[in-house]
């Protein structure tokens, strides 16, 4: 009798244990509204669809937390079952790696930072390339030379998404300025309005964006200027004003991390070193208007019109465009915007000839490149 | 039927009434979960389970109720002269902003450190109150415009400061200060965020107040301003001298709120958006709620903690939208102000 009972419990215990292996709770802590048409939003579509991708997994998610309160939503949702939690967003890297070493069972996912703990690895899904491209095409639009840019915070992310699309305005017009201006804040309607208002007001014909609503395209359109998606498909705002733009698919990253958290290859022992950069290559980053359309067949024929010189040889900016575009998506690219030599704006050499710029590097950047106008802080001199 | 005034409404008929405008409160924001589809009763199970059964919740709970408490009895004082002053968010921000000074740049023995963070905050939101209560006095500017106004000062001012001379070294691109040291930051309740003795002074205050406004001729000569500004001239109280004290009572209040929330929690100054969480706005229902008894505020604060950290619980358990806090706190000054006209008028049918 005794015997069987033994029996009976390890049999409950062994299949507790393997339902625990298929009960995956992922849990998503995010820093912005779910409806701010941007970077949260993304977020949330890659949520959905590894939840739909992974058979037994089941998700969870908290908006709009502020930093302070990542410790306290990190406790309730732990206490509510979670077994691996994301972090989406810079500012919770700190309390992350706290959480992190509360809960050394739990494993943890901090997008866009750079510390790591043996329960807590880091992902980002990364713009630079595909920055180079929209800065291509803006260069070959506009007629002022002066080409608008709304953006977030002056951290490193910005700079080099800046960067390389100053670097791709200049390969077409060399005379071209990308004209910035901070608004210090992610998701803040008014003050983007604001920004694009009078970026347009000092003559720029067309702008682009890093922060996370679709005002820019909005408020663009309504004066007629063309602009460029951020994030998701923003072409429906404004389909005779979208040119083309970068667009995220986090649920490429998403799947794979909680697929190999499915399968015992991520343990809470071994993710010290997992950092996710993916790209184009991976599928995780896009070119286009909104999905499934690089450029808006409204611009195609200026684009094509529109020539550059690449090696000496003349040729349509539309086929450049493509021709990087396809590149980057090969399981081996060749093409990199940051290979030196590049200058920064204050000429001062920061890529020399023949290299390519790190991860960490890129990760660090602080420099910004030439044709970039308007103040960067903590720029070195 | 019609209204018919009620010359000195009973302590009773006070309690009822309020009892019936957060009750209605309820029931209406009852009405908003179910449109969301979830049954309200889970709805407040849950965020009583989440808040009173759990001691985390209870955490969170008073961690938003300290700065609510000490605004809170400031600002039922203030209501009580009729200083409208809708400024603590601003006030707040201003302690926070002195508070900072003084930690990251005022060189002072750690044991004192503390001592004048606290201080200079209460003489920040202070003054950034006395100003109001002067334009008022000498210019008979609207105070509630003026406290208003002033918020969003204090806002761009901590924005500034952040974003220009006080920023952090290695904030990479973000705007904050550098963080706070060891010893000038308040310790907590063990692996909590509660900084008690903010909650401490908090509960000091609101029983200091009390007795200042029942048992002293100061609280006589306030309450006779707030309640008959023409017999208080009459008798040759100053009117002005009430809103003066009045201000640099509920404005230090409220700084010493804005100390508590960065040198308890954030240590570090930071966006204003992000220091404070509208504690300064969420008080003005707490203070009404009190009906002008700083003592009471000792229930309320706490009640409003609960639905703040209950919205919370919310948030997590069942993705409600993260606006679902502001709803509630809507919802129940509107039944609270609309419960005004039913604790001065009595519903006579015909």
């Amino acid at each position: 009798m005794k015997i069987r009972l033994l029996a009976l419990l390890v049999a409950l215990g062994l299949g507790l244990g393997l339902a625990q292996q298929s009960n995956l709770k992922a849990c998503f802590i995010y820093v912005g509204p779910i409806g701010d048409v941007g970077w949260t939003y993304a977020h949330d579509e890659g949520r959905r669809a590894a939840e739909k991708a992974i058979p037994g997994l089941t998700t969870q998610y908290v908006e709009s937390v502020k930093p302070a309160d990542t410790l306290a939503t990190v406790d309730r949702l732990v206490a509510g079952g979670c077994n691996v939690i994301f972090t989406t967003s810079f500012d919770f890297m700190d309390q992350t790696l706290e959480a992190a070493k509360k809960y050394p069972n739990v494993i943890f996912a901090h997008a866009s930072g750079f510390k790591r703990a043996p329960n807590m690895l880091t992902y980002m899904a990364d713009f630079y390339q595909i920055y180079y491209l929209n800065g291509l095409m803006a260069g070959a639009l506009t007629k002022s030379g002066k080409v608008g840019y709304v953006a977030a915070f002056p951290i490193p992310e910005l700079k080099r998404h800046i960067s390389a699309f100053a670097l791709g305005v200049r390969a077409v017009n060399p005379r071209a300025t990308v004209n910035v201006k901070w608004i210090n804040a992610w998701y803040s309607p008014v003050k983007a309005r604001e920004a694009t208002e009078a970026l347009i007001a000092e003559g720029n014909d067309i702008v682009a964006f890093t922060e996370d609503t679709a005002t820019v395209i909005q408020t663009a359109a309504r004066r007629r200027v063309p602009s460029f998606s951020h994030y998701n498909s923003m072409y429906k705002y404004a389909p005779d004003y979208v040119v083309s733009g970068q667009l995220v698919d986090w649920s490429v990253i998403y799947i794979d991390i909680l697929k190999k958290v499915q399968n015992g290859t991520y343990t809470p022992k071994n993710l010290e070193n997992v950092d996710y950069w993916w790209l184009a290559r991976e599928r995780a980053v896009m070119l286009g208007a909104q999905v499934g359309m690089p450029i808006n067949p409204k611009f195609e024929p200026a684009l094509k019109q529109a020539t550059m010189v690449v090696n000496g040889k003349r040729m349509s900016v539309y086929d450049r465009v493509m021709e990087l575009y396809r590149d980057i998506q090969s399981p081996n690219p060749k093409w990199d915007p940051f290979t030196g030599p590049i200058r920064d704006r204050n000429g001062v050499l920061r890529v020399p000839a023949g290299r390519r710029m790190t991860v960490k590097e890129l990760n660090e950047m602080q420099w910004v490149a030439p044709g970039v106008v308007g103040p960067v802080p903590d720029e070195p001199k | 039927m019609r209204l018919e005034p009620l010359p000195n409404p009973s302590p009773l008929r006070s309690v009822g009434v309020t009892l019936l405008a957060l009750g209605l409160a309820f029931a209406l924001v009852g009405g908003v979960f179910w449109a969301y589809g979830l049954s309200p009763l889970e709805a407040y199970r849950t965020m009583l389970e989440g808040t009173l059964l759990d001691p985390r919740g209870w955490q969170e709970v008073l961690r938003r109720t300290i700065p609510l408490l000490l605004i809170g009895a400031g600002l039922s004082l203030a209501f009580r002269t009729q200083f409208y002053n809708i400024g603590a968010e601003g006030q707040l921000l201003l302690g926070a902003v002195l508070a900072a000074g003084v930690a990251l740049f005022l060189p002072l023995p750690p044991a004192l450190s503390l001592p004048a963070m606290a201080l200079a905050a209460a003489l920040g939101g202070a003054l950034w109150c006395g100003l109001a209560a002067w334009l008022k006095n000498r210019f008979y500017v609207n105070e509630i415009l003026t406290t208003l106004m002033l918020n969003y000062v204090a806002q761009s001012l901590v924005i500034y400061l952040i974003n220009g001379p006080w920023r952090g070294k290695d904030v990479r691109g973000y705007i904050y200060s550098d963080r706070f040291a060891e010893y000038q930051q308040l310790p907590v309740l063990l692996g909590s965020n509660v900084h008690w003795p903010t909650l401490a002074l908090g509960i000091a205050l609101a029983l200091l107040l009390q007795l200042l406004l029942f048992r002293s001729t100061l609280g006589f000569r306030l309450r006779v301003v707030g309640e008959n500004p023409g017999a208080a001239r009459y008798l040759g109280i100053s009117q002005s001298r009430a809103f003066l004290v009045v201000a640099l009572i509920t404005g230090g209040a409220a700084g010493l709120a804005g100390f508590g929330e960065i040198a308890g929690i954030h240590h570090r100054l930071i966006e204003p958006t992000q220091l404070s969480s509208g504690y300064g706005f969420t008080a003005i229902i707490v203070a009404w709620l009190a009906r002008g008894n700083p003592a009471l505020v000792l229930l309320t604060a706490p009640l409003m903690g609960l639905i703040l950290a209950g919205g919370d619980v919310l948030k997590v358990s069942f993705n409600l939208p993260f606006r679902i806090v502001d709803v509630f706190s809507g919802v129940m000054l509107f039944a609270l102000i609309g419960s005004e006209l039913f604790l001065r008028y009595r519903l006579r049918h015909r």
